[in-house]
């Protein structure tokens, strides 16, 4: 077990170190001179670009401006805002709990949704209520996020009025939650379908029923213990989706998260700040993965012990 | 976007690809799921081949009618704030979409097919580097590779393409690679080495034709997620920029009107959700022919 953990450990630092490569050699692949780009508003005179070049390190040798860059990253510095003249941790860290309470709403919706109807739908396999159920899951698939959270800001905000059109305290939380969660809801119940179709197949589950076992009790004990395993396995994929699809749900709803951040960032083109934006996202993707992952081999002795 | 165990209880591609294309379409009408796939996409592309015969008005004429009419039967799906029939532009954007689609999965398919069979017939090193590479590319997702591609490009529908396709390559890397390992320890691939084959031949010749089948399948879903990723980028204002009749900058530009003109919201979202669902609903009735296991279900 403890083996397992410190691998994982170790390829999640080469996932974010190699992310730290990447965001600095990001910088050198705009065509053109990135500082001109992203100072074009400012009408910066030639010597004030220079001194913004030098500022930025730019001027170095690449090796140089990536030890330095990596230097800083150990202080806590991922350097300062074009846009504001802030520091980037302190930008990010500001609008992340925003989107962290989105994500985790509507990863608890989408699990309690999306594994009860995957779970029924199996159960009820070959039935109505099981093509039912698997339509729904496949239109939920197709449709896309942004689509669905202007129909619900329609029906909820205005024309029923019973929430928030915007706003940042936990009334506008129920529909951005409810859009990502919806969303994710339907590609987590096609995967909790098919695992638990696998598993009802299996010898254990037949022979739990032939023992005479309470049907609960195989169901909830037996059969889903089971098929929670590949559930979680791909839990850390789908968490990865989330932080995705809030870049996009937080935009329809002015949730004022990170995701909101970064297009505002892309369309400034203000570069420290989605340097900073992307390898504080990957970071954020990895350790939960990492966390899902040691979940995973707490359900799975076959891991803990291996 | 079809999983990865998904994809590789595809079963052998083989079988189906040897059988004749008619048979092929015929197995697919069988399936609910595939031939209302089907419908959908050919509807999909006969709006795009035939938009100036389908669309009643010019998709970019302002004042093609009053502003902001609701749908009637002059103007199907209501005219927008500057007057243009949404219908026409619904008609007209379906060509963006499919250019969207192929340019996107045309750019993450070759790569990632190079990429993953270099990875799966390469030394253990190469496939080490090249499939970690993929793994940390999986860890940004595919939406932040795409503003980040976009940071460097510069925004606007052709780069949001190419972002979205540069997006998706670990995608296709990752199956062609659990492809090749798959392929490279059948016996016809065996025989093939030990009968002195030299390595262009078995890539090329042996390897190739044996993995393409699959990704044919998995592109088909491809195109769904890179319809639905351009079309978050426009809404996002990324992607299409005006006067462009694309469905997602369609409905980011209803935003401000949507209890003054639901009807801007409604029908270009309606139709992103209905492409993505026939692509979705072919990829899955490709995946039951490819895969009798699934059928029994």
């Amino acid at each position: 077990m403890l083996r397992f953990i410190i691998q994982r450990l170790i390829a999640a630092a080469v996932t974010i170190w190699i992310t730290t490569i990447a965001v600095t050699l990001l910088i050198h692949a705009v065509p053109g001179d990135p500082v001109r780009i992203m100072y074009a508003k400012f009408q910066s005179t030639p010597e004030q670009i220079e001194a913004i070049r030098t500022s930025l390190g730019l001027d170095q040798p690449i090796h140089l401006q990536y030890l330095s860059y990596l230097g800083r990253l150990f202080q806590g510095d991922l350097g300062r805002s074009i846009v504001g003249d802030q520091p980037v941790l302190d930008v990010l860290l500001t609008r992340f709990p925003p989107t962290l309470a989105l994500a985790s709403a509507s990863l608890v919706i989408a699990i309690v949704i999306g594994m009860s109807l995957g779970f029924f739908a199996a159960y009820r396999r070959g039935t109505a209520s099981d093509a039912i159920a698997m339509v729904t899951a496949i239109v939920g698939v197709s449709m896309p996020h942004f689509w669905l959270g202007l129909l619900l800001l329609f029906f909820f905000s205005l024309q029923l009025q019973w929430l928030p059109v915007a706003g940042n305290d936990w009334r506008s939380l129920i529909l951005p939650a409810l859009t990502l969660g919806l969303a994710n809801a339907a590609v987590l119940a096609r995967l909790t379908r098919s695992a638990m179709i696998d598993i009802f197949d299996q010898d254990f589950v037949r022979t739990a029923n032939a023992k005479g076992l309470p049907k609960s009790l195989v169901l909830y004990r037996h059969a889903l213990r089971s098929g929670l395993v590949p559930i979680v396995s791909m839990m850390g994929l789908q968490f990865a989706y989330m932080m995705g699809g809030a870049i996009v749900v937080e935009n329809v709803f002015a949730w004022n998260g990170v995701g909101r951040l970064a297009i505002e960032a892309v369309f400034a083109r203000d570069y420290p700040l989605i340097q900073g934006f992307i390898l504080f996202f990957a970071s954020v993707v990895v350790i939960v993965s990492v966390i899902i992952d040691v979940l995973y081999a707490v359900l799975d002795p076959r891991i803990r012990y291996g | 976007m079809a999983s990865e165990a998904e994809v590789r209880s595809f079963g052998s591609p083989r079988r189906a690809a040897a059988r004749p294309l008619v048979g092929f379409l015929a197995g697919l009408l069988r399936s609910p799921s595939g031939c209302l796939g089907l419908v959908i996409v050919g509807l999909l592309i006969v709006a795009a081949a035939a938009a100036p015969l389908i669309a009643p008005y010019d998709p970019l004429r302002m004042g093609a009618g009053p502003r902001l009419q609701p749908p009637s039967l002059a103007y199907l799906m209501g005219t927008d704030d500057f007057g243009r029939d949404v219908f026409s532009r619904i008609v007209y954007g379906a060509r963006l979409t499919l250019q969207i689609g192929v340019i996107a999965v045309g750019i993450s398919l070759t790569v990632g097919l190079l990429l993953g069979l270099v990875a799966g017939y390469g030394s253990r090193w190469v496939e080490r580097i090249l499939m970690r590479l993929v793994d940390v590319l999986f860890s940004f997702t595919e939406i932040v590779i795409a503003l980040a591609c976009l940071a460097i490009f510069g925004i606007g529908l052709t780069n949001a393409m190419i972002a979205i396709g540069i997006a998706s390559i670990p995608f296709y890397a990752r199956v062609t690679h659990s492809v090749v390992l798959v392929e490279k320890n059948k016996p016809y691939f065996e025989a093939a080495v030990s009968a002195g084959a030299g390595h262009l031949r078995l890539i090329f010749l042996h390897l190739l034709p044996n993995v393409v089948p699959t990704l044919i399948v998995v592109g088909t879903l491809g195109v769904s997620t890179a319809v639905l990723a351009a079309a978050g980028l426009s809404f996002l204002g990324l992607g299409a920029q005006p006067p462009q009749p694309e469905w997602g900058f369609m409905l980011s530009s209803s935003r401000d009107l949507i209890s003054r003109a639901p009807w801007m919201m409604i029908f270009p979202g309606l139709a992103i959700a209905v492409t993505v669902l026939g692509f979705n609903l072919l990829g899955d009735g490709i995946r039951e022919l490819l895969d009798p296991r699934q059928r029994q279900r």
